[in-house]
């Protein structure tokens, strides 16, 4: 028994398996050992604040501690929905003892900051997770997949761990002349931060090259760094490796300061979100707009020959929507389209379910598969199929292979997922790469 | 003036207020005080500090008290009791004994302001363990070791470094017959576990609760500045069961978040004891003839939008002889009572 003061906590003994030797055979069988822990609720008995003060001394933290066990947060939590995780069961579960620098939820939270949204005490996961997981990465706590791209991104500026030389291999192919600013270093109006999967994922590329034929079309003077760029790094950030963050971030302003732009657009809005909300901490403040905020004014410019007489459904990104308040351009691009029929999902806009991507969760979906009886990107395809949608639009980067995956996963393989600025292309008369999408 | 004067029963914070607001309002007024010394409960039951604002509940009361004692056709009778009422509204004359012996006051109208008490948790005694187990106290107590500026373990003197309230003891509880919320012990218990944690930094201090009632400004003046500038730990989940372990005590019940058994040890046990009638206002309800509800507090007459008529035309009632009352809602109360009570007054001198 623990004594006040002086006491021992009591150290549950959890066995993953244990040995038996058969008394007649003399064979040892192994067994598991979660299926007799099931008919036994384990008595909670290590109550304190000693486990919030560990981790609200961290700059950011500070919130975890407010929860007043209201449960708002679980039923918008998306990782509650496929598991046992959930934003008021961490307050708890830290008062009753656990060291969450070595738990699994350390790792499950997306940082969709949907918790956020509801919570009347303003805890911040958003806050709460980077500063709790810069602990973990300190220690060397860190789940091996994630520190693999860790350590991509270090040597190689990009989280896929591809040739930085190659960023702008995708040029080649757009059909349309790309300024690369290092080759030509003279003012431009746009720069494009074309970011890692558009840069290098195959999908990705067909979209980046959408996105120049367009610009071109609607006379966008713009330039991209081209084999200079370097990740943004906000994932990387949010899953806890400030210094890296700090390191790339640095990087890229001298990168930067040496060229004359007026603006930075860039398809992915987890850079978009560094650009708007942490760069400026550190001084370095640019005008910056997600791609569907720079074509958007420019529809009534475009024409489409094309139509898409298809019902498509769209997916808010987490960090476009909730983080940054914007909901309608990608749906003013949407409804440009001619023939496009848009049909919302349950959950949209403020309340748009997250993909299972942000907050690092992008590059974790092994360890997630641990503690979730689905993936996130899974719930969201089946959520997007019972809309009755031939179509998923999506205007983040990581999306396209998340929803693609999990649309075979769930035999939704009927449901085809599509960039918002390749649906503009193929109505606009681009060379089409996803006709068989879209066509009719 | 008129020769008549209101009488006011009970020298409680709600007594306090209204006799004050009589002798503002420029009537004569008699507050009669059963016990030796004005203040009330609070000061009865040494209560460090007022809740929200943490005030000395002595410095906070002893000034209405001075307040009134200065202003002019004021009279305080203490150790007086009220033993009948004979008239109606307009002339009542109110028989009292005292250390004087008896007399009869003309009163036009009449304030009841008797109060409450204290649950006595020793009726759930089985449950908790009030009067076997040294440790377990309740608030009024833990009020008293904070006024004193010694919080210790009455088994033996230490100082307790686990400490936990227990919300709702006799309130809301069908079986005890309270169905009632007692409104201040969520507010009360808070406000006691800051000054456990101001007095004892390295404690570590539990509200263990169904689910806090800290209705308006209380919230936001005393519950998040526990959780978040103190942090007070708040379980949801009430213990039913207190064992005595080696020295300590082991309190078990349930902890809902979680849908877990739970079993913390425990240095003190803080039961926060919810507000019964006094004693006084059982009694004086009797004698004056007004009705009680069915938790014996006074009745009121026109509710919800009249607060302090009784049955009985000419006596008003305030403060927690109403029912569960903050310090806020008797000073509210008994301004209320001594307004209608001197317009009452007015108007049978007016009619003759």
């Amino acid at each position: 028994m623990p004594v006040a003061g002086r006491k021992q906590p009591p150290v549950a003994v959890e066995k993953e398996e244990a040995v038996v030797t058969s008394t007649i055979s003399g064979r040892e069988w192994e067994l598991p050992g979660m299926w007799n822990r099931m008919f036994e609720p384990r008595v909670l008995r290590d109550y304190g604040s000693k486990g919030f003060a560990e981790v609200i001394k961290h700059p950011g933290a500070e919130s975890l501690e407010w929860c007043y066990g209201c449960a708002k947060c679980v039923p918008v939590c998306p990782v509650d929905v496929v598991g046992e995780y959930g934003p008021r069961k961490i307050h708890r579960k830290v008062q009753t003892g656990m060291d969450l620098f070595s738990s699994p939820d350390l790792w499950l939270c997306t940082t969709c900051a949907n918790c956020l949204r509801v919570c009347p005490k303003e805890v911040n996961m958003v806050n709460i997770m980077p500063a709790a997981r810069e602990v973990a990465v300190g220690e060397g706590k860190v789940p091996n997949e994630l520190q693999d791209v860790f350590e991509k991104t270090f040597r190689y500026g990009n989280a896929l761990g591809e040739n930085p030389r190659r960023r702008h291999a995708w040029t080649k192919d757009a059909g349309v002349p790309v300024r690369v600013l290092p080759s030509d270093p003279s003012p431009v109006d746009v720069l494009f931060y074309v970011e890692d999967y558009w840069s290098y994922h195959p999908r990705g590329k067909q979209a980046a090259q959408a996105f120049a034929r367009i610009a071109t079309a609607a006379g966008l003077d713009f330039a991209i760094l081209g084999p200079e760029e370097k990740t943004l790094g906000d994932s990387q950030r949010l899953a806890g490796e400030k210094g890296l963050f700090e390191s790339l971030m640095e990087d890229v302003a001298a990168t930067l300061s040496k060229y004359d732009f007026t603006r930075i657009v860039t398809p992915d809005p987890h850079g978009f979100n560094a650009l708007k909300k942490h760069y400026p901490r550190y001084g370095h403040t640019y005008e910056v707009e997600h791609y569907t905020q720079t074509l958007a004014p420019l529809v009534d410019k475009l024409s489409f020959p094309k139509a898409i007489d298809k019902k498509v459904t769209f997916h808010d990104p987490c960090y476009l929507g909730r983080h940054n308040g914007e909901y309608d351009a990608p749906r003013t691009l949407l409804a440009a389209i001619p023939g496009l029929d848009l049909v919302e999902m349950g959950r949209c806009k403020q309340n748009g379910y997250c993909c299972g991507g942000g907050g690092g969760g992008m590059w974790l979906d092994g360890f997630t598969a641990n503690y979730t009886n689905e993936r996130l990107s899974e719930r969201r395809v089946r959520e997007a199929a019972e809309t009755g949608a031939e179509i998923l639009a999506v205007c983040c980067p990581y999306e396209v292979s998340r929803f693609e995956d999990a649309a075979k996963s769930t035999g939704n393989e009927h449901l085809k997922v599509v960039d918002i600025v390749e649906l503009l292309d193929y109505a606009m008369g681009g060379p089409s790469s996803i006709g068989a999408a879209v066509g009719s | 003036m008129s020769n008549q004067s209101v009488v006011v029963i009970g020298g409680g914070p709600a007594g306090l207020r209204a006799a004050t607001t009589v002798a503002e309002l420029g009537e004569r007024v008699t507050l009669i005080e059963q016990r030796s010394f004005l203040g009330g409960t609070p000061i009865a039951e040494n209560y460090a500090s007022l809740t929200p604002h943490l005030h000395s509940a002595e410095e906070s009361i002893g000034a209405i008290v001075t307040r009134l004692q200065g202003l002019p056709g004021v009279e305080i009778l203490t150790e007086t009791e009220v033993q009948s009422l004979q008239g109606e509204a307009g002339d009542f004359t109110v028989s009292v004994s005292g250390p004087g012996g008896n007399r009869d006051i003309a009163a036009g109208a009449i304030v009841v302001a008797t109060g409450f008490q204290h649950f006595d948790p020793g009726r759930e005694t089985q449950m908790y363990g009030y009067y076997e187990y040294p440790d377990v106290v309740a608030l009024q107590d833990l009020e008293a070791m904070i006024k004193d500026g010694n919080i210790v373990r009455p088994s033996n003197g230490e100082t307790p470094k686990r400490i936990c309230f227990i919300q709702c003891v006799g309130s809301r509880d069908r079986q005890i017959g309270n169905e009632y919320c007692s409104k201040v012990c969520c507010g009360v218990a808070s406000k006691e576990a800051i000054e456990v944690r101001e007095a004892i930094p390295d404690s570590e201090v539990f509200i263990f609760y169904i689910d806090m009632r800290m209705y308006g400004y209380w919230e936001s003046q005393i519950y998040w500045p526990a959780q978040e500038k103190h942090h007070v730990q708040y379980v949801k989940g009430i213990v039913t069961e207190i064992l005595r372990k080696e020295d300590k005590l082991l309190v078990r019940g349930e902890d809902t978040t979680m849908g877990r058994p739970m079993e913390v040890m425990m240095d003190m046990v803080v039961l926060s004891v919810g507000m019964e009638p006094s004693a006084g206002t059982r009694k004086i309800a009797g004698v004056l003839g007004i009705n009680q509800n069915k938790y014996g507090f006074i009745d009121v007459a026109n509710p919800p939008l009249d607060t302090v008529s009784t049955s009985r035309d000419g006596i008003f009632a305030a403060g927690a002889a109403l029912g569960p009352a903050d310090l806020e809602d008797c000073s509210s109360s008994g301004g209320m009572a001594a307004a209608r009570a001197v317009a009452l007054m007015r108007r049978a001198v007016a009619a003759g």
